[in-house]
């Protein structure tokens, strides 16, 4: 996230370039990580708390978006180079190709731009505001593709790992409660929401990739998002 | 509209939706919803606020400079040139827009224009609706006058408004009830005349909803909105 540097996204990547594989088969078996909601307490010793400089610097880009919303082109082109790089990263993550994910991320800005009014900083932060966008946009695009080119990309490619245990401790709070919700789903549900949120992939897709009946797919999926709402609510 | 009855079923649409397993008309008709309906909006935001801080878990990529540049142009931040006469200045026409009062001013000056211009009798007590096309319950957007008499519709975009050379927009209207039926490309930028065929407009009354939705180049390639709902709004009498 550009609102502070994030050493979780480097370690995650360097993890993921070394131990792609191996960690698939270990990580969930790992003592305290397959851990239940009802033990959280590990995990939160684990963690980092916030610091104030977090707040503040999504709090500037909360800023910076209001004033976005009054034509403020230095505050867009500020808002632009800090949080750009996080937006194309989505927009490759989902559309898996490069030209694509700069056509779509001048669309976001562009979209910022005109809609910048309808930024709520009591309802959203301006990270959450912009990658929204940009999910939105990316998923419309690779829905309006004729056919989905995951032929040369095996499942094992493109599955996500869920962070380390150590990555995650760099990420919000927010990311960590919900990693803690998502380790409390049955392994292959929560894996179906981790392909569904990072490839953007349809029901139907999904249901082919994981070799399910479409139906089993559905069912997997609206059953997680309710367990996740209300581990969430807790 | 195939929408979902019980609020919780609504809610877990909004969780797929923004999940992203919904095919490209379920996305849309979820889009149409959150203009429509009440809570919608809320419920999608909610979602998104439990969701999205999976992207934290995406490591950042530096996008090339020249993103940044085409960017700008299609801000039209690069340019300095000036455009001409009344008619074709946009800031006459986004403080038209301010209002749709306004708007309608605007138009009784398009139809003197048309009235000279064909030397007919001017039609006696033209009947107008207009309405409001709000993006996202954040104020005015798009302004459209409903000349009925005339059967054209004086669509006005927003300020500053601008969208990618490869796509276009394009108005719709929807009776309630009703599928959206297309009223043509308009153009993004600037205010556009739409000539609305006599069986449509027997179908524009108070209750009809204009929408303006972002589509590939040209329009909707199926005849329904493709592209995501830009704004919407109720068409009202004045």
């Amino acid at each position: 996230m550009p609102s502070r540097p994030l050493p979780g996204d480097g370690l995650l990547d360097a993890h993921r370039a070394d131990t792609l594989r191996a960690r698939r088969r270990t990580v969930y078996s790992q003592p305290g990580w397959n851990m239940s909601s009802r033990q959280p307490k590990e995990m939160r010793d684990a963690t980092r708390t916030p610091t104030s400089s977090d707040t503040e610097g999504r709090d500037d880009l909360d800023r910076m978006l209001s004033a976005v919303a009054l034509r403020d082109r230095a505050a867009f082109e500020t808002l632009y180079r800090r949080t750009s790089p996080k937006i194309f990263a989505i927009c490759i993550k989902v559309l898996r190709d490069r030209s694509e994910a700069e056509d779509t991320l001048q669309d976001v800005y562009v979209t910022a731009w005109n809609q910048a009014a309808t930024f709520n900083p009591q309802l959203s932060s301006a990270l959450t505001w912009l990658g929204t966008i940009a999910r939105n946009r990316a998923i419309d695009r690779i829905r309006r593709r004729r056919t989905v080119s995951l032929d040369e990309t095996t499942v094992e490619e493109i599955v996500d790992e869920s962070p380390t245990p150590a990555a995650l401790a760099q990420l919000s709070q927010e990311r960590q409660r919900l990693e803690l919700c998502l380790q409390a789903l049955p392994d292959i549900q929560r894996n179906a929401i981790r392909e569904a949120f990072f490839t953007g992939s349809s029901y139907a897709e999904l249901a082919a990739r994981m070799s399910v009946p479409l139906g089993t797919m559905k069912s997997w999926i609206r059953r997680s998002l309710m367990q996740l709402k209300t581990c969430l609510e807790r | 509209m195939n929408t979902p009855a019980s609020s919780d079923e609504k809610d877990l649409r909004c969780a797929e939706y923004v999940l992203g397993v919904l095919s490209d008309e379920e996305r849309r008709e979820i889009e149409l919803a959150m203009q429509q309906e009440a809570g919608m909006a809320e419920s999608l935001a909610r979602w998104q606020a439990r969701l999205m801080p999976l992207n934290e878990d995406v490591a950042e990529v530096m996008p090339p400079s020249h993103v940044w540049d085409r960017l700008q142009a299609q801000l039209g931040w690069t340019q300095t040139g000036r455009r001409a006469g009344l008619w074709n200045s946009l800031s006459f026409w986004r403080w038209t827009g301010l209002t749709s009062v306004v708007a309608a001013c605007a138009l009784a000056i398009v139809l003197t224009r048309t009235v000279l211009h064909e030397a007919e009798a001017p039609p006696a007590g033209p009947q107008y609706l207009v309405a409001t096309l709000e993006r996202q319950g954040a104020g005015a957007a798009w302004t459209a006058t409903v000349d009925a008499q005339h059967a054209q519709i004086v669509v006005v975009p927003p300020r500053d408004f601008a969208i990618a050379a490869n796509h276009s927009t394009q108005m719709w209207m929807i009776p309630p009830g009703s599928k959206p039926v297309s009223l043509g490309v308009i153009d993004p930028q600037r205010p556009t005349i739409v000539h609305v065929a006599q069986a449509q407009l027997q179908q524009l009354g108070t209750q009809t909803t204009l929408a303006v939705s972002l589509e590939p180049q040209g329009g909707s390639p199926t005849g329904q909105p493709t592209g995501p709902v830009l704004a919407a709004g109720r068409v009202e009498g004045i």
